[in-house]
């Protein structure tokens, strides 16, 4: 039996939980907001809206003029959705407390900066004050992808636990492009040199191995970290490792020994693309 | 394996081949005889196998069908509650709960504020912007952890050659010197060095704001700073039984893009010997 049919049948599944899970939370964000407000509330407001109305829809806005102005802010978002490499995929808010000059909202956030996705909830707090407007974040609540590795692990909780949600999207903004970087350049050696590149852990892992196959046993392995300090900044970390046969390294100690070091020059000099496409002509030598 | 047919089927042809070649006197050993019997008791396994799987994926099949159908039942009636529940809603609110489509202008309006909700979220990136006949404004947010602070525009032309057209951006951040550098080749580039100066300075500054809000009973006078707030120089009291001892601090941030000090200097006005006992402490608690 062909498995397509049952992946049709579990991404359905996987759907219709999803779908569950959002109306129950719709259900019960509904159930919290009609508590929040008095029939009297309901009433007074009821009231301001139709006197709103009524003023507005002297001037009403046209259906082609909202159009217009839909183009616009939609032309807007692309735009920088695309800048910055980051796509808000979901976006729920709710407001939790509204007094006069105080405002509690809860978001939760779902989207991806480049490959890499993300999922956040967190409460905003706007207090008014007498010359401007306040806006503190709490409660930040990060789920990420890469979360697994460690450092990104440290980071997270690092902006967690000061709920510094700006410094957050900007390291991420930084850190995505190095990993979409990393999958592309593993990508374009693996399309090129098939025969010697090899990528145990596909794309999305962090390292490559260089292997002749007329030379049995003897291998390069091309490690590329991506590592993201505690305050955000993002580094690429690279190192060779080398796998050579016993009479090999007996042969040629100080040539095996010296390679990480020369490789590291090497990243210095021509930068990473060239280093690694360097390597690749070296491990391809037919002697 | 199609229904109604034998596993074993296809085997008969070839022990009819087999007997064949008997009756043309080619002797086989025994020990061929086996090795044909142990191929057909093989296959028959073989066989047996297959239909268990098949078996196996058909009842698989059945159990994802019926756990897509017992969803689809609970995805329809939450989805009636949540309907009960909005229609129970606007009856409160006094709104007729006319079961017609809403209007187009209704629609327009309900996406509009989804893509202004979509943008604001952008504003707690840091990054956000709007597409101008001439170019783009972008908005810089700056914050401290979890506190948003100033928002500064910066308006700039991308026809014939990127420049900048008006900006808020405080008169002491290098602003020219980084559109030398990064505005024509990289304009993310430019943008997210700029972030830095303005999230740092934004920091030092509101640091120092609540060093003199919080600690005002402790602090002597006024806070001294420049406009970049990267030099701090204030003067402190540490009461002891009846003497108070006179400290004075300078806080120096050698690094514009950082909100943490490369250089603290405490030192003691008032000589003796539990000052400069003291002085090493209070050093310590300000790094």
């Amino acid at each position: 039996m062909d498995n397509s049919i049952f992946q049709v049948y579990e991404d359905k599944i996987q759907s219709l939980e999803e779908e569950i899970k959002l109306l129950a939370e719709k259900y019960e964000d509904n159930q919290q907001e009609s508590t929040f407000f008095s029939d009297e509330e309901i009433l007074m407001s009821k009231k301001s809206f139709e006197r709103e109305f009524w003023r507005e829809s002297q001037g009403c806005e046209s259906p082609s003029d909202l159009k217009a102005q839909l183009e616009s802010l939609e032309t807007d978002l692309s735009f920088l959705m695309k800048f910055t490499g980051i796509q808000f995929t979901s976006h729920f808010k709710k407001t939790m407390e509204k007094t006069r000059n105080r405002t509690v909202q809860k978001h939760r956030l779902s989207g991806n900066c480049h490959s890499l996705s993300f999922h956040l909830e967190f409460q905003l707090l706007e207090m008014q004050n007498k010359e401007n407007v306040s806006v503190v974040v709490s409660d930040l609540s990060i789920t990420m992808e890469s979360g697994e590795d460690s450092d990104v692990s440290k980071f997270v909780s690092s902006i967690e636990e000061h709920g510094n949600l700006l410094a957050f999207f900007r390291s991420l903004s930084s850190y995505a492009e190095w990993y979409e970087h990393r999958k592309c350049t593993f990508l374009h050696f693996k399309a090129k040199y098939p025969d010697v590149v090899t990528l145990p852990e596909g794309l999305l892992g962090d390292y490559i191995i260089l292997r002749n196959s007329k030379h049995s046993g003897f291998e390069l392995m091309v490690v590329w970290k991506i590592h993201i300090d505690e305050e955000g900044r993002t580094t690429p970390l690279l190192d060779l490792l080398t796998k050579v046969p016993e009479q090999v390294l007996e042969w040629k100690m100080a040539t095996i020994e010296n390679a990480p070091t020369g490789f590291r020059s090497m990243l210095l000099l021509f930068g990473i693309e060239a280093a690694i496409e360097n390597l690749i002509k070296v491990v391809s030598l037919e002697k | 394996m199609e229904p109604g047919r034998g596993g074993l089927t296809p085997d008969f042809s070839l022990a009819g081949e087999w007997r064949g070649k008997m009756e043309e006197g080619k002797a086989y050993s025994p020990h061929g005889v086996f090795a044909h019997l142990e191929m057909l008791e093989a296959r028959a396994h073989e066989a047996d196998v297959k239909e268990e799987e098949a078996k196996q994926q058909e009842e698989k099949l059945a159990r994802l069908k019926a756990r897509v159908q017992e969803l689809t039942l609970q995805r329809d009636e939450l989805q009636a509650k949540v309907d009960l529940q909005q229609k129970r809603q606007l009856e409160k609110e006094g709104v007729a709960s006319d079961p017609a489509q809403p209007s187009a202008q209704a629609v327009l309006e309900w996406k509009i504020k989804r893509v202004k909700a979509m943008l604001q979220v952008f504003c707690l990136t840091g990054i956000s912007g709007k597409l101008t006949k001439q170019g783009v404004c972008f908005c810089i947010s700056t914050a401290y952890e979890g506190t948003y602070l100033d928002s500064y525009y910066l308006d700039l032309l991308t026809k014939p050659e990127v420049r900048i057209l008006r900006h808020s951006i405080p008169i002491f951040i290098p602003l020219e010197q980084l559109a030398k550098k990064y505005l024509q080749t990289d304009i993310r580039r430019f943008l997210s060095v700029l972030s830095n100066h303005l999230n740092a300075y934004a920091a030092r500054k509101y640091q120092a704001d609540q060093l003199q809000e919080h600690f005002s009973d402790q602090i002597e006078g006024t806070l001294q700073t420049n406009s970049l707030c990267n030099l701090l120089v204030f003067n402190y009291n540490v009461p002891n039984k009846s003497k108070t001892f006179p400290f004075n601090v300078r806080l120096l941030y050698g690094d514009l893009c950082s909100s943490i000090p490369t250089k603290v200097t405490v030192s003691c006005t008032w000589i003796s010997p539990l000052c400069s006992a003291l002085a090493p402490h209070s050093k310590k608690a300000l790094e």
